[in-house]
């Protein structure tokens, strides 16, 4: 039969999963801006002009002649943490799905966009064991099966202690399961991150992470290019 | 940072169980192993040591140190443990024009030495570690390094002026425009000249004020080490992290050097680099150690920090005591006492430590040392407490809308080639520009498209994107949500007919939405685009998500590089029988190579149906010729001859 039905790109039907998933469990869905201050994607995030850290993040800069202030195309969605902070304060539960841009050769694996989802919640008394809970509760959802989580030691600016994620499908027929596999960066966030968006580390203690939405798809759906994704060929997206 | 294990062990001794174990322990509690191989006899590990730990962890020492950490082991043999036992000389002077910038510079005298050939142990060290055996000099200075993570430097004495009888350094910020000759660089053999803008740090030669080199990033060959070299003067010194940093980043030198001083490691390690080579030296190239001049002007020691129990705690989510954390800690080598406060830590990290500033880090250690995998996961809970997203509800709601009438959704590029904002960073000419309109990707994607309509099983192209677009605005780079949709119904282009469905699908978006709401939609040869921001910012806050999308599961098959080819067959069929079926008996005949059999016409007369059908072929491996189809499609025919179908 001849196709009637349009068909959902497979990012924003994930985008659109991941919000059902995380706002059953009070996670509010934030945005912000794809041009990005320095201010907040590094300033804020504990990520200091000319540090090492910011070779981790190579980054796509506008013009100064454009701007009133250093402006990048977010290399994170990490920065919508610093702005709601500072606007909400704490507590604050939060997922930002968004696009996020690097300046870096682009192969199967890489693209220069690709969509992030960063997750953040600030409370009183929370720890890296409502962080694994949380995750194993979402991709347990996402991947329609019992999932379990561990964590490796990492490092990124904005959290202290920094870990590694690592999932592993404990059940179904996927081609996942029964394997680790490396997911996201995660930790504790940094007091100084906390700080910058006006919460008191001595009140609030809150995990962040973020992960490659894209790469969710790849892991998900079997997709082998992540070019794929943004070709705006239907032969890739009438799959979904 | 590649670690030979051999030389792991010469440090941690017989402590230090298997390369496959040092994986696994490292792994968990440390860092990421890329691979572990043999390289000239040696088992090598590439080890991926995190950026915080650039400091202290890119040599042998730091890793062997971390790993005794790990097994809570004394290090059999530690460099940085040793007794300094430097002697002072006033042969040489420094000249340090700014402190912050250099707060420490060691130059040692060893004369009498002989230029020569690396011992073989040394050769073999070196290319485990990817590193060509240049001479026992130059070796022994890479050595020091990968020991213990100090740059050196070695200048010929005798090609270095002397005045008064002695030699003079100095350190001071490039003049602009002043060109500095460094050493070849890659496969080149020629030094190459490199024009200062004044934020470079240099080493001089202050007899004559000659630049010698980049501080910390890259030396001359000014006053170089030869065959015929007998004395030499060894420089070990500290550099600002930030300044070394923006020299290697714009003049795109990242060496070994360079990438150690702009991670801060501690200003107490450049004498322990003289005395590390002072001994290799007087092992292999023989000579006399003459004395070392050490300019110490700034130091900065690790700061006391308490560490709270209950913090401690509160952010691993454990119930740790106060005397694990302690045993946990000292085993990094940290001085713990007790605190005034209760139940309080004061902790100084080891001064190699850079990395621990403040109580966080020490949590860090305790819960990678305890170990991460003991962390216990705590369920969320199920609330319905949260604030809707305009923006995500009303743009799921408009893709949902289009999506029924048959419109399919992509994601295009946010570059363009040409646009109104330029980065000033581009990764491509082709790629320089962020978009200001979705307008010119759609219309490109419904051109592309169009060529695979029989593949896709599609009449028209019909395709949407809902995405940022940036334009100039008042106070820098503004940006809001468009929304374009487009039409494409034959293949040499937009037609006028292209506006039907697309006024149709724009209106039913509107009505949909909401009468007062403000589309300003541009419509224009086939594709439509709206300021979507503005639509959103006009309408009611949503209450709820509302019933969630069902959808199937999908897998992904890659799209094949070769043309599809398409062939239709017609057929009259008793009236009754169902279409689907006779589609289903055609599969087979059809073949693997049919990857779609789609109904495009029907109508019945005289108790007969009139079904045609569109065969699409399509091989993952080659372009089909019209032979192998007309077979298969003879194959088709003889199964439509047996059913009692009339091909017309």
């Amino acid at each position: 039969m001849l196709e009637r039905k349009g068909h959902q790109h497979p990012l924003t039907q994930m985008i659109d999963e991941i919000n059902h998933i995380f706002a059953d469990i009070g996670f509010s869905f934030a945005e912000g801006p794809e041009a990005e201050t320095e201010h907040y994607n590094f300033d804020q995030l504990n990520v200091p002009k000319d540090h090492p850290a910011r070779d981790m993040q190579d980054t796509f800069w506008f013009k100064s002649k454009d701007v009133s202030e250093p402006t990048v195309l977010r290399t994170h969605t990490s920065p919508v943490q610093a702005r709601w902070l500072e606007s909400n304060g704490a507590p604050c539960k939060i997922i930002v799905p968004g696009k996020v841009f690097r300046n870096e050769a682009t192969d199967a694996t890489h693209e220069a966009q690709f969509y992030q989802l960063e997750g953040l919640h600030v409370d009183t008394g929370i720890n890296l064991g409502h962080l694994k809970g949380t995750l194993e509760y979402f991709f347990s959802k996402f991947f329609s099966g019992k999932t379990e989580v561990r964590f490796r030691p990492s490092f990124f600016p904005f959290v202290e202690p920094g870990v590694e994620v690592d999932m592993r499908l404990l059940e179904g027929d996927s081609k996942l399961a029964g394997k680790w596999i490396e997911v996201m960066g995660a930790g504790m966030v940094h007091p100084n991150v906390l700080k910058a968006g006006g919460v008191d580390p001595e009140e609030f203690s809150g995990y962040a992470f973020g992960m490659g939405i894209d790469r969710l798809g790849v892991m998900k759906y079997g997709v082998e290019d992540v070019r794929d994704f943004y070709s705006g060929d239907l032969r890739f997206v009438n799959q979904f | 940072m590649i670690v030979n294990y051999n030389w792991l062990k010469e440090y941690v001794g017989q402590a230090l169980p298997e390369p496959s174990e040092v994986e696994r322990l490292l792994t968990e509690h440390a860092f990421e192993i890329e691979g572990v191989e043999v390289v000239a006899g040696e088992t090598v590990i590439d080890v991926d040591v995190l950026p915080n730990r650039s400091s202290d962890c890119l040599c042998h020492r730091g890793i062997a140190r971390e790993l005794a950490t790990i097994l809570d082991v004394q290090l059999e043999k530690d460099p940085l443990q040793e007794q300094l036992t430097l002697q002072e000389t006033d042969k040489i002077s420094v000249n340090i024009a700014d402190k912050t910038a250099c707060p420490r510079f060691t130059a040692s005298l060893v004369t009498g030495i002989e230029v020569k050939e690396s011992p073989d142990w040394l050769k073999v060290r070196m290319e485990s570690l990817g590193q060509r055996s240049i001479n026992n000099i130059v070796d022994a200075t890479n050595y020091v390094m990968y020991a213990i993570g100090q740059p050196l430097h070695a200048y010929d004495a005798d090609l270095f002026p002397q005045v008064d009888g002695t030699w003079q350094f100095g350190v001071r910020y490039a003049t602009k425009g002043e060109v500095v000759e460094i050493l070849p660089e890659g496969t080149s053999t020629e030094p190459r000249q490199v024009e200062c803008i004044g934020t470079e740090l240099l080493i001089v030669d202050e007899s004559s004020n000659t630049p010698i080199g980049l501080a910390g990033v890259k030396g001359g060959q000014y006053a170089g080490v030869h065959a015929g070299t007998k004395n030499i003067i060894i420089e070990a010194a500290h550099f600002h992290p930030t300044i070394t940093r923006k020299t290697a980043r714009r003049l795109g030198i990242v060496i070994d050097a360079s990438k150690r001083f702009e991670n801060e490691p501690s200003r107490e390690l450049p004498p322990f680099g003289q005395q590390e080579i002072i001994a290799l030296i007087k092992d292999i190239a023989g000579g006399q150690y003459q004395g070392t001049v050490d300019v110490y002007t700034q130091e900065k020691k690790n700061p006391t920090v308490e560490v709270r129990l209950r913090k401690t705690n509160a952010l691993l989510g454990l119930e740790l005591t106060l005397d694990q954390v302690r045993a946990i800690i000292e085993r990094t080598g940290t001085a713990v006492a007790d605190s005034s406060s209760p139940d309080t830590l004061q902790c100084v990290g080891p001064w190699e430590r850079t990395d621990l500033q403040i109580e966080e880090d020490f949590i860090e250690e305790v819960g990678r040392l305890h170990g991460l995998s003991n962390i216990a996961s705590v369920a969320p809970t199920q609330t319905t407490d949260l604030v809707i997203n305009p923006r995500q509800y009303y743009t799921e709601k408009i893709r949902q809308l289009l999506l029924q009438q048959g419109f399919s959704e992509v994601i295009t590029s946010s570059f363009q080639k040409k646009d109104k904002i330029q980065l000033r960073n581009a990764l491509a000419s082709d790629k320089s520009y962020v978009r200001s309109s979705l307008r010119k990707n759609i219309t490109a994607a419904l051109d592309a498209n169009f060529a695979h309509t029989d593949l896709l099983g599609i009449k028209a192209v019909q395709l949407f994107e809902i995405g940022t677009v940036f334009e100039k605005g008042d106070t820098g780079v503004g940006e809001h949500l468009s929304l374009a949709l487009g039409v494409r119904q034959k293949g040499n282009g937009y037609t006028p007919k292209d506006d039907v469905p697309l006024q149709a699908a724009c209106a039913l978006i509107e009505k949909t939405l909401g009468k007062n709401t403000p589309f300003k939609w541009s419509i224009e040869k086939g594709v439509a685009e709206v300021d979507l921001s503005e639509v959103i910012n006009s309408l009611p806050l949503p209450a709820s998500y509302g019933q969630r999308t069902e959808r199937e599961a999908a897998t992904y098959a890659p799209v094949s590089p070769y043309p599809s080819v398409a062939r239709d067959i017609a057929l009259w069929v008793q009236e009754g029988v169902r279409a689907d079926d006779v589609a289903g008996a055609l599969r087979a005949p059809a073949g693997d190579l049919c990857v779609r059999i789609d109904l495009f016409d029907e109508f019945t007369k005289d108790d007969r149906t009139s079904f045609a059908f569109r065969l699409v072929f399509q091989s993952p491996e080659k372009t089909l010729t019209d032979g192998e189809i007309g077979e298969v499609m003879n194959e088709v025919y003889t199964v439509a001859n047996e059913q009692g179908w009339e091909v017309r």
